[in-house]
């Protein structure tokens, strides 16, 4: 074989491998892409449920649902490329929302937390206070009526026509 | 009035603030619920913000806006997704029960608290509109399509500044003199129990007269 056939044969050799590490490129941008989506999606999602306890305990997560926006914007925006077949740009823009919400999860226990023992000592302190309310009440109740029934009787005795001897 | 009668008095008047002391109790314990329903809002606004002068004429190469927006009133806050979809009026048949079979160009993903509202501009515009085949030939007679029979493509459509290539077309519409297409927003929320977004029986579109370049 000489030099020029060698040459022909390597060329046609490595112009049939060229295409495969293309492809695997394609496809681990693609499986990169997915992946990063993915890992976004339950993180936005499981903040969400996290955000939606604390928010049940009665905490305030106004704050937390603009953080969350944020990530849900990126997130969006990730899935639309992806779609349109730019698989950097979907990771980057996955990478970006789980960047924004990753902390958001402790944040939000944290929050829930706080709501709750908040809650309990405002639990304690209204039950407790609504029970003194009604022994007041009716002890007052009670009072009120005793001391009226005697006034009450007083008045009506006292109206009471008293028979006397006659007079004629 | 007897004193029986005076102690009936007593009796319900004490039963009555005894009941006042202990609702904040009671309320703690018992859920008082049903009363508000739960739903959520959707809607389109025009390029005004208000509902009116709504896109209708839309031609190649021209950019429209609008608002979507949508009101939760599910008692928690919400996460939603808005799917944006286009295509012809058989691709887009809406029935509010089912999404649309055409799978989505643009989305927004959104969390909204409760009794909150959220909006958001869309800009949208198509290029790359043409009628195919606006000759035919018949026995080597050229003759020029009807256009009762043309079709007309577009391929692509720009939203938010994002081009999307479709394969949409449609034919004239003889009843509405155009040829007419949608543009749909649907409504999607998340569901905790599924842990996945589930249609919310929303549509909301616009009808687009496509006038050509």
């Amino acid at each position: 074989m000489g030099a020029y056939s060698k040459l022909f044969v390597f060329s046609a050799l490595l112009l049939l491998l060229l295409p495969v590490p293309i492809l695997l490129v394609n496809a681990s941008g693609e499986d990169v892409a997915s992946l990063a989506l993915t890992e976004a999606e339950e993180t936005l999602a499981s903040t969400h449920e996290a955000v939606l306890e604390a928010e049940q305990a009665g905490a305030n997560v106004s704050g937390l649902l603009d953080k969350l926006n944020l990530g849900a914007e990126y997130l969006a925006e990730a899935y639309v490329w992806y779609r349109l077949g730019v698989s950097e740009n979907a990771s980057r823009f996955a990478g970006l929302c789980y960047e924004v919400v990753g902390d958001l999860k402790s944040e939000a226990v944290e929050l829930r937390g706080e709501a709750k023992r908040l809650g309990d000592a405002e639990f304690v302190v209204t039950m407790f206070g609504s029970i003194v309310g009604m022994i007041v009440v009716v002890v007052s109740g009670y009072v009120v009526w005793r001391v009226f029934k005697r006034r009450y009787r007083r008045q009506v005795l006292g109206l009471r026509p008293e028979v006397v001897s006659g007079e004629s | 009035m007897n004193l029986d009668e005076y102690r009936t008095v007593f009796l319900v008047v004490t039963l009555g603030l005894a009941l006042v002391a202990a609702y904040p109790a009671l309320a703690m314990v018992v859920p008082f619920t049903g009363g508000s329903e739960e739903f959520s809002e959707f809607w389109l606004l025009g390029p005004g913000h208000t509902a009116a002068d709504y896109p209708f004429n839309v031609s190649d190469g021209e950019m429209q806006s609008i608002f979507v927006c949508l009101g939760n009133h599910m008692g928690s806050s919400e996460y939603y997704m808005v799917y944006v979809k286009f295509g012809n009026s058989t691709q887009l048949d809406f029935d509010s029960s089912k999404p649309g079979s055409l799978p989505p160009l643009y989305e927004f993903r959104v969390f909204v608290g409760d009794e909150d509202v959220w909006e958001s501009p869309v800009t949208f515009g198509f290029q790359n509109v043409y009628i195919g085949d606006t000759v035919l030939i018949v026995d080597n007679v050229t003759m020029n399509v009807p256009i009762e029979d043309a079709v007309l493509s577009v391929d692509d459509v720009i939203i938010n500044g994002m081009v999307f290539p479709v394969d949409a077309s449609t034919t004239w519409d003889s009843e509405k003199s155009g040829f007419y297409f949608r543009l749909s927003f649907e409504l999607w929320r998340y569901d905790t129990m599924l842990k996945s977004f589930r249609f919310h029986n929303r549509v909301v579109w616009l009808q687009l007269n496509m006038t050509g370049s």
